[in-house]
């Protein structure tokens, strides 16, 4: 595990997205998990190939929706019920119905803010600089017009010069390793 | 591809005959009810009735929204929508007993005293009439059952002639136009059989909830349906998860729809906080309907949104149908909640709540699976079958 203080790992270098997927079908198949593609465009069928694990977002997001409810609706209780009861109209305190309006929006709120927030967590952003920026051609191409496929360091299988070696055999137009930073 | 691959399975012959059987033993203890306590049957039979009605309305409604917004998800569903749809004629005959049950139900407008404490306003007293309640009953099945008749005949017109592109615009045509006519009747229709039980009280969000409501049911038993289909039947290998998640989520959608259309109406009244308004909630939110009220708040809304929320179960062609049927099951009981007050403190059902249900349900339902054997289960003519049914799993 010496190599990871210095190589964030290879990349390979595609000129169609069917390439890619095929790729990235071969990549999993090779037994390797920590590999990443990269295209300028969504790619329907990759995170199939990629065999991309369900994330966690949609429960962050349920959280988030029942804390938000769950939160809009005990503020409005405390206001008016312990802070400060008001009689209005000879209504309880706990006037529940007009709660639900506001306990509704917070719900709303509160789910869509864990859901954006969440995904730039698990994506691992707001990111300004990234290893693959190393790779010339990767900052230049990768969100114009060609393919890129990165398999990491981090992987158990990966070894500098088996995993270029693979990489080659996949008919990439290109394969270089990445220096990390 | 020949209109025979797809005709409905022994099986629903097996179902349609316990459906018979369950229909004719509830019909009979029916007739007991009739002649030994009217004053208790009537309420019962008016909640099952507006139950079946709403199995048919609520499919029209399907139908016809399949046919507007061209989706996908309608190709599966339509021919059991449709004759869904057909049953509407028996529905209609299962109205005739209400004419003559009117005096045990609608007795507060029926004889409601000329002056004093509940006297009929003017305008009641001319619009609440049995003469003018048999009428407007005949104009409202008369345009629901053009409705039917049309898209029926058109959907058959089209079997036969799959190309003819003038039967496609028809079908779009009447679509848009016959979802305004069947929510407006179907406002007029709820005022008439179910909100006249009270005459004093009125809500304009009423026929809404009755339309939500019914859409519920229609989609529900929609999705046994083609689930049973599915198991032993003409779409084994043709049903596929994707269409049941899309069936599922119109589901969901409904589920929401209506706790909104419910919800929008209590906090209006709380609101406003009138005395001739709260009466419904007051009698509805109080002792024994409260506790009904709470029931039909978590197992009518909560648990089937929680559920429904989940992709996976949506896909699962076991747990969805169990969902679904659990929510015809709460329709009954929220029917109940809404009408049953009217008559009784007492929020339990009766045995001629169980006969009457039993009677036009199974009733409802064998005639709705002979009309399903009828025709191909799946829409033949239909231009977007082949890529509504194409093995694809996105």
């Amino acid at each position: 595990m010496d190599h990871r203080s210095h190589t964030y790992g290879v990349v390979a270098e595609f000129e169609t997205a069917e390439q890619l997927i095929q790729a990235a079908e071969r990549t999993r198949l090779a037994g390797y998990h920590a590999f990443e593609a990269y295209a300028p465009f969504p790619v329907e069928g990759l995170a199939e190939a990629m065999a991309l694990k369900r994330n966690a977002v949609p429960l962050i997001t349920l959280i988030g929706g029942l804390l938000g409810g769950l939160g809009g609706f005990f503020f409005q209780y405390w206001v008016s019920v312990i802070a400060y009861p008001l009689n209005i109209g000879g209504r309880p305190y706990n006037s529940w119905p007009a709660f639900i309006p506001v306990t509704f929006e917070l719900t709303v709120l509160g789910a869509s803010l864990s859901a954006v927030f969440g995904m730039l967590a698990l994506n691992g952003l707001p990111r300004p600089h990234h290893p693959l920026f190393n790779v010339d051609r990767f900052a230049k191409h990768a969100t114009s017009d060609r393919f890129f496929l990165c398999i990491e360091s981090s992987d158990p299988k990966f070894s500098l010069s088996d995993s270029l070696r693979f990489l080659k055999s996949l008919n990439a137009v290109n394969v270089s390793e990445v220096e990390d930073d | 591809m020949t209109a025979q691959d797809y005709r409905a399975p022994e099986s629903i012959d097996r179902i349609r005959r316990r459906a018979l059987v369950a229909g004719v033993v509830g019909l009979l203890i029916c007739i007991i009810g009739i002649i030994k306590a009217p004053d208790r049957f009537f309420p019962s039979y008016l909640l099952a009735f507006i139950f079946v009605l709403g199995l048919s309305l609520g499919s029209l409604g399907l139908l016809m929204l399949q046919h507007l917004t061209g989706g996908k998800w309608g190709i599966m569903i339509r021919r059991p929508l449709e004759s869904a749809t057909r049953a509407l004629a028996v529905v209609a005959v299962l109205f005739v007993p209400i004419l003559f049950g009117m005096k045990y139900l609608y007795g507060a407008w029926l004889n409601a005293p000329p002056s004093g404490e509940g006297a009929l306003s003017e305008f009641q007293r001319s619009y609440l009439t049995p003469n003018g309640f048999r009428v407007r009953a005949i104009l409202y099945f008369a345009v629901w059952g053009i409705l039917v008749f049309l898209f029926n005949r058109w959907s058959r017109e089209q079997d036969a002639n799959p190309e003819d592109t003038a039967v496609r615009r028809r079908f779009k045509m009447l679509a848009g136009p016959g979802i305004i006519l069947y929510v407006f009747v179907m406002t007029f229709a709820a005022i008439d059989w179910v909100m006249s039980l009270s005459p004093h009280w009125a809500s304009t969000i009423y026929g809404f909830l009755f339309v939500a409501g019914q859409l519920i049911s229609s989609m529900s038993l929609m999705i046994a349906i083609v689930v049973l289909l599915a198991r032993s039947g003409p779409l084994s290998g043709v049903l596929q998860p994707r269409h049941i998640h899309d069936l599922g989520k119109l589901l969901l959608a409904f589920v929401m729809l209506w706790a909104y259309f419910q919800f929008s109406q209590l906090l209006i009244i709380w609101a406003g906080n009138q005395p001739e308004e709260i009466t419904f909630y007051y009698s509805r939110l109080h002792s024994q309907w409260g506790v009904v009220a709470v029931i039909v708040l978590i197992f009518h809304f909560f648990v089937p949104f929680f559920l429904l929320l989940s992709r996976d179960l949506k896909r699962n062609p076991k747990l969805l149908p169990a969902v679904a049927v659990w929510l015809i099951f709460m329709r009954l009981v929220d029917l109940f909640w809404y009408t049953r007050p009217e008559f009784t403190p007492r929020a339990l059902p009766t045995i001629w709540d169980l006969a009457a249900a039993l009677g036009l349900g199974g009733l409802w339902f064998f005639f709705f699976a002979g009309q399903l054997k009828q025709l191909p289960v799946l829409p033949v003519g239909d231009p977007k079958l082949a890529e509504a049914i194409a093995n694809d799993e996105h």
